[in-house]
């Protein structure tokens, strides 16, 4: 599954704020959007698990220090795009102005969600580690998540993760869902599982 | 997507989501809608309109859910309303996927023995729903009524207490067998049959939210808060 972008948008005007959601949810969904009037709301209720901040070149200014080492995921909101900041290619911080037209504020977007940061790097949709074959063949047979831990001896907190990891990579929830995919691909056969 | 209001036309709705032909039905409206408003149909039918318009929004619109709106609802306007999903379901929707699943196992290759394991899960899931309807039908169906009878006598306000989102087999069962589909089908199948079940697998999945979303968020906050008022 494609995780969700988390994006905080740090501006005073309501409208503004409403009308960027509305954009970031016709054309980027799946998103998350978390909406503040101020910054000090995000430092009350922040765990940094934002991927992107949305804010205006007057919020940045005043709270510098903290746009500063985040510039790679910011985008500035500029009242006019009359007066380009100097952009020096490696300090750059990518703006858009609010009197642009729809089409170039979504390139503009798109181009920030191209942008590498670290967080949103999730690993390819590798097939199942061994440990994690090992899980999924005692899940279908219908052991619960103690009896796994026993039984490879590893803590209950390691099996929730190997089956988090094995939702996430194949998009299945259920037991029986999973025992079905067991099945098709040889990870067990229907003998196997007692009916 | 804007809120349908009463004096709109309701084959205008109709004409732009085709998929709420079946909630339409449901309130008995049929289609030959002509050029009547929302209201005009409502008054016809004896509908309650909020009700009816609270319905179809909450359809269309899968961010709108106006959890105070519909718990002014009576409860059996709401119990009826879930009733004839039940019937939907069992009547139609799931005949109709397995129609389509039948079709796409015997037309695939027959060695391709991941189909008839996919034909087995849709079983297993349609044993799922059609006992959680029968459930609804035998006891808490008219549980809801029950209580709700009994309090009318007392006309107390109910206090609802809020609920926790919960997390559905039946959503969770849906959404595996769609992407079992979509992402680990292997070997050689019709490619058209298989979008015939996958396109009727996700307009129950739509229907079955909405009816989750009313179940769970309206009906169970209201029966708990129900049950109180009544030890």
């Amino acid at each position: 599954m494609e995780s969700t972008k988390q994006i905080s948008i740090i501006l005073d005007n309501t409208l503004v704020k409403e009308g960027l959601c509305a954009i970031l949810n016709n054309y980027f969904a799946p998103i998350h959007i978390k909406q503040y009037a101020h910054l000090n709301e995000i430092l009350a209720a922040e765990n940094e698990s934002t991927d992107y901040y949305i804010t205006s070149s007057e919020a940045f200014t005043v709270d510098i220090d903290f746009f500063l080492p985040r510039r790679h995921k910011t985008l500035l909101l500029m009242q006019h795009a009359a007066t380009p900041l100097p952009q020096n290619s490696a300090h750059a911080i990518q703006s858009i102005a609010c009197n642009s037209t729809v089409e170039e504020i979504i390139e503009q977007l798109q181009t920030l969600f191209n942008r590498d940061t670290h967080t949103t790097q999730t690993e390819p949709n590798k097939g199942l580690s061994s440990r994690e074959i090992e899980v999924l063949q005692l899940v279908v047979k219908g052991f619960i998540n103690k009896e796994i831990a026993d039984k490879l001896s590893i803590s209950l907190n390691t099996v929730l993760s190997h089956r988090k990891n094995i939702t996430g990579k194949l998009g299945i929830k259920t037991v029986s869902g999973l025992t079905y995919y067991a099945i098709m691909n040889g990870i067990l056969t229907s003998d196997d599982i007692e009916s | 997507m804007s809120l349908v209001h009463t004096t709109i036309q309701l084959s205008e709705v109709v004409e732009v989501h085709p998929s709420l032909i079946p909630v339409i039905n449901r309130f008995g409206i049929r289609l030959g809608l002509g050029d009547r408003t929302v209201k005009d149909i409502c008054l016809e039918h004896n509908l309650d309109e909020d009700f009816f318009l609270t319905v179809i929004n909450t359809f269309l619109n899968e961010g709108y859910f106006p959890e105070k709106k519909l718990q002014t609802f009576h409860t059996s306007l709401i119990v009826d309303y879930l009733t004839k999903t039940n019937a939907y379901y069992s009547r139609f929707q799931l005949p109709n996927i397995e129609r389509h699943l039948s079709s796409f196992i015997s037309m695939s290759s027959d060695n391709n023995p991941s189909l008839a394991l996919i034909g087995k899960f849709f079983n297993s899931f349609k044993d799922e729903l059609l006992n959680r309807i029968e459930q609804d039908e035998k006891n808490w169906f008219p549980h809801c009524l029950d209580l709700n009878n009994k309090l009318k006598a007392r006309a107390e306000l109910i206090h609802l207490t809020e609920s926790e989102s919960m997390d559905d087999s039946i959503e969770a069962l849906l959404y595996d067998l769609k992407n079992i589909l979509i992402k680990h089908i292997s070997g050689s199948y019709n490619e058209n049959l298989c979008y015939a079940v996958i396109f009727s697998l996700t307009s129950l999945e739509k229907d079955i939210k909405q009816h989750n979303r009313i179940r769970y968020r309206i009906l169970e906050p209201m029966v708990k808060a129900m049950e109180k008022l009544c030890l």
